[in-house]
């Protein structure tokens, strides 16, 4: 029997016990003795639990021991002994024969597979018997378990919420479990990294280029790891040309949209610009290589630069500062507003035009807003892959020229781990090292930004 | 804002009282010339924050633009009508026992590509085959599946033209294709109409073949699998961290790793997902749940982090008025805090899928980049999602590709707008403000 059909059933034998436990328990109020603790509904679900949650444990372990023993049984067949000696061949072959049971492989490649199908088939069926049994067996001991205990004055409440308590901080539990997977892998396929290349020449080296050598004799395929072109890359994209873009337009904005604008205006306007950070980056990609980079090329080539590329840094870096706009807009926005209204009204009564006022008071005073909003910005710009995989180059250049190409370490993580991969080279690997800078370089920039907000905040309250 | 004060007292000139001391000349040249200044300045600033909003309204207008112009006509193809005499055709079957199996796998050995680019030859001159799509003689396979006496008989039948062809009579192509189309045209060979193909096939190499259904499944599946896990795991944990959590070291953990998962890149769960998922527990590369376990750890916090701000507006005297009649601390939320909280949780859910759903980078991490021309039947099936066949399909090189590229683009940008459309509708239907 399938895993989802397994499901279902103990589901619906859960459904059943918790019918049945409702109905017992709404007998004990219509007895008449003493008020029964807890209402039925409780009673339900207590022994609908105790259906429920020791079989679905059961498949769980279950589902991950079954493939194993099935095979080892097939292994044990007479027909086994034909196979190959360990290696990729003889893995090649159990796969098919898996496979082919599970009727996604409709014909065998290797005879030896058709030979050992048979043997595969009989211990399947027999271990699903076994599972299924076993989980009805679980589900409807826990059930009569937990029915036996009924009785007027049985806690059915406290019990269950004890579990739904649990359940809420297992919940909470997993965003931790999240981090620390995400620092454990980083860190992990990093440190493996590491053991290979040094991290003072990735860190400082200022050579890239990931090519290593499929045969010893190759030339000029040592592979080098020096990530400071990338690093250059990500700042001059991410931090200088879409921030360049970003800052004034999305500052404008905001002070535009809220000291001028009519309401009317502003319930309008606002949305549209938020448009602008709803669209899926991979809209923006196809947009800045198709449309504005050929552009751009056009243009440098018309103003006298020849060697503009087709891949430029500034079509990457316009096309993000208009996606970051209203992230800008709205964090300036929330600042603005959080300047006391005293200080713009003693301004505006000392004579001050409303330009004046923004720009001399309301501006200053919302600074370290706008500035940890900036800083937010320019993490989610460092972290944006989609962008500058379609519209940013794969040289990994060291240059000022914004018409010329260059790479960004998001772009990089996407060209090492895609296409044909073996999991042990130093090549895929780097692709975690650049993970984990990244990672640490978003979080630093987060917690500053959050900090600077947090206490200019404090400072007006 | 305007206010009068600063227009108006200064220019009409209110005398100062005291005449003993040396007034401001408040009518003198140079007053009014800085007043003038300042006022210039004052309106120079206020075009420069109207350009900014319309320059950013006015990039939004013409990215969509951009892509309506290129993206509409990739839902419209050009179909050539192929005269074919079946009788004379190097097809061998026979019309009787097509309905048996037997008679299908005939047809599917038949050289019907063989008999379709002759009939082509014949119909259109020397070189005629060049005009069909390459997958055109599917059509032909289909023609006879629908109707299999047409074997006995001459017949005409509607095949997809060559990209080439497609684009010509769409206004832009090369000069010989021009003259090849212009040519079919005068003959009246030629009818450009809806191609209902880009709705429901899948990937192809042939870009008047192509179409999206085999994305959509993959990303509806995907999505299936991210709202099944992220929404109760997300729910749960807002309704733990707002109503119960006590204030200590491990609570302060779970906050501070849900807004830093929050602000992380989401090619990072990319990663995670190739590290953990693939690697470590051995789950089938370029499938839904792979794809849809890692964009639920990315949506997770985007629910918590809208859940805990919706409850936070349920006010306290709503959980106090329960307590006090009896109620458990679970049934105060269960029965009244979180039916009260719904709509903002609801609301911050949609917005988050609507961002997973737009996901491309963490879903090329794991795989599913791969070509996949039939549609995914499960979620352990190698699937691909749409931005992915968008990103996929931009990469192409056949011309043909760039309008289909932005017609998957518009598809998208509906179903986003769906969405989003949908939760403003339930914030206005349903928020309350206390």
């Amino acid at each position: 029997m399938s895993g989802f059909a397994l499901l279902f059933l103990v589901l619906g034998l859960g459904l059943v016990a918790w019918g049945t436990a409702r109905a017992r328990a709404a007998r004990f109020a219509s007895a008449g003795s003493a008020r029964a603790h807890s209402r039925p509904n409780y009673h339900g679900w207590y022994v609908a639990l105790w259906a429920i949650v020791p079989a679905l444990i059961f498949l769980a372990i279950w589902g991950s021991i079954e493939p194993g023993l099935v095979m080892g049984a097939a292994l044990d067949s007479p027909a086994a002994a034909s196979l190959p000696m360990p290696g990729m061949e003889r893995s090649a072959i159990l796969s098919e024969v898996r496979g082919l049971a599970e009727g996604t492989v409709a014909a065998a490649f290797n005879p030896i597979s058709n030979a050992l199908l048979p043997a595969y088939q009989a211990a399947s069926m027999h271990y699903a018997i076994i599972g299924t049994l076993a989980a009805v067996l679980l589900a409807l001991a826990g059930g009569a378990y937990a029915f036996t205990r009924l009785t007027p004055d049985f806690r059915a409440r406290t019990r269950v919420e004890r579990v739904v308590m649990g359940a809420l901080l297992v919940a909470s539990l997993i965003a931790i479990l999240t981090t620390l997977g995400i620092v454990a892998s980083l860190l992990f396929e990093s440190l493996r990294f590491f053991a290979k290349v040094s991290p003072i020449e990735f860190l400082f080296g200022t050579s890239w280029s990931p090519q290593t050598a499929i045969r010893a004799d190759q030339v000029g395929s040592s592979g080098a790891f020096g990530a400071v072109p990338l690093f250059w890359g990500t700042i001059f994209i991410g931090a200088i040309i879409a921030m360049a873009v970003a800052i004034p337009l999305g500052l404008m904005s905001a002070i535009y949209l809220t000291q001028y604008a009519k309401p009317s205006t502003r319930k309008w306007m606002k949305p549209i610009l938020e448009i602008l950070a709803g669209v899926p980056t991979v809209v923006y990609g196809y947009f800045a290589a198709l449309t504005i980079a050929p552009a751009l090329r056009q243009f440098a080539v018309s103003i006298g630069i020849s060697s503009a590329s087709s891949e430029s840094a500034l079509a990457a870096g316009l096309v993000m500062g208009v996606m970051i706009i209203p992230f800008v807009s709205s964090m300036a926005d929330d600042s603005i507003a959080a300047v006391p209204q005293s200080m713009r009204d003693g301004s505006l009564a000392m004579g001050a035009t409303t330009s004046e006022t923004i720009r001399k008071v309301l501006v200053p005073a919302a600074l370290p807003g706008v500035v940890g909003g900036v800083l937010l910005a320019v993490s989610r710009a460092i972290g944006e892959t989609m962008i500058v995989v379609m519209a940013a180059g794969l040289a990994a250049n060291l240059t000022l020229n914004p018409f010329a190409s260059v790479t960004t370490v998001t772009t990089q993580i996407v060209q090492l781990l895609t296409g044909d991969q073996e999991f042990d080279s130093a090549k895929t690997l780097a692709a975690f090292a650049l993970g984990l800078v990244l990672f640490l370089v978003t979080l630093a920039l987060n917690i500053v930004a959050l900090r600077v907000v947090k206490k200019y905040r404090e400072a007006y309250e | 804002m305007n206010s009068p004060l600063v227009a108006g007292v200064p220019a009409t000139g209110v005398e100062p009282p005291a005449p003993a001391a040396r007034p401001t000349e408040w009518k003198g040249a140079r007053m009014q010339a800085g007043i003038r200044r300042r006022y210039a300045a004052e309106r120079r600033f206020r075009l420069l924050g109207l350009g900014s909003v319309l320059l950013s309204a006015g990039f939004l207008l013409f990215l969509l633009l951009t892509m309506l112009g290129n993206g509409l006509r990739g839902f419209t193809q050009t179909e050539l009508r192929l005269p074919i005499d079946f009788a004379a055709s190097s097809i061998m079957l026979d019309p009787a026992t097509l309905a048996t199996p037997a008679g299908q796998a005939a047809l599917n050995t038949a050289d019907i590509e063989g008999a379709t680019a002759a009939a082509a030859d014949v119909a259109f001159g020397a070189g005629g085959a060049r005009l069909l799509s390459d997958g055109g003689w599917l059509r032909v396979r289909d023609a006879i599946a629908a109707d299999p006496t047409i074997l006995t008989r001459k017949a005409e039948v509607w095949v997809p033209a060559a990209t080439g062809i497609d684009l010509a009579a769409k206004g832009k192509a090369s000069p010989e294709d021009e003259a090849a189309y212009a040519r079919l045209n005068r003959a009246g060979a030629t009818k450009t109409g809806l191609n209902l193909a880009f709705l429901t096939s899948a990937d192809s190499t042939d870009p008047t073949l192509v179409g999206i259904w085999g994305a959509l499944k993959g990303s509806l599946l995907t999505m299936a699998v991210t709202i099944l896990l992220a929404f109760p795991i997300g729910v749960l944990s807002a309704l733990y961290l707002e109503e119960y959590a006590p204030r200590n070291r491990w609570t302060d953990l779970i906050e501070v790793s849900i807004n830093n998962l929050a602000a992380v890149p989401s090619i990072i769960f990319g990663l995670l997902g190739l590290a953990v998922f693939l690697n470590f527990m051995d789950m089938p590369r370029s499938a839904p749940i792979v794809g849809g376990l890692t964009l639920a750890l990315m949506t997770m916090p985007v629910i918590v982090i809208a859940g805990r701000n919706a409850i936070k507006s349920v006010p306290p005297s709503i959980r106090d008025a329960a307590l006090g009649i009896g109620a458990s601390r679970v049934q105060v939320v269960f029965h009244h805090v979180l039916p009260l909280a719904l709509p903002g949780i609801l609301t911050g859910t949609i917005i988050g899928m609507a961002r997973a759903l737009g996901e491309t980078a963490p879903l090329l991490m794991i795989g599913m980049r791969a070509f996949i021309a039939t549609p995914p039947g499960g979620i352990t099936e190698p699937a691909t999602v749409l931005p992915v066949q968008i990103f996929l399909w931009s990469d192409e090189v056949s011309r043909g590709f760039v309008e289909k590229t932005s017609a998957a683009i518009i598809v998208l940008l509906v179903f986003l707008m769906l969405m989003n459309g949908i939760a403003i509708y339930l914030r206005n239907r349903f928020e309350r403000r206390w």
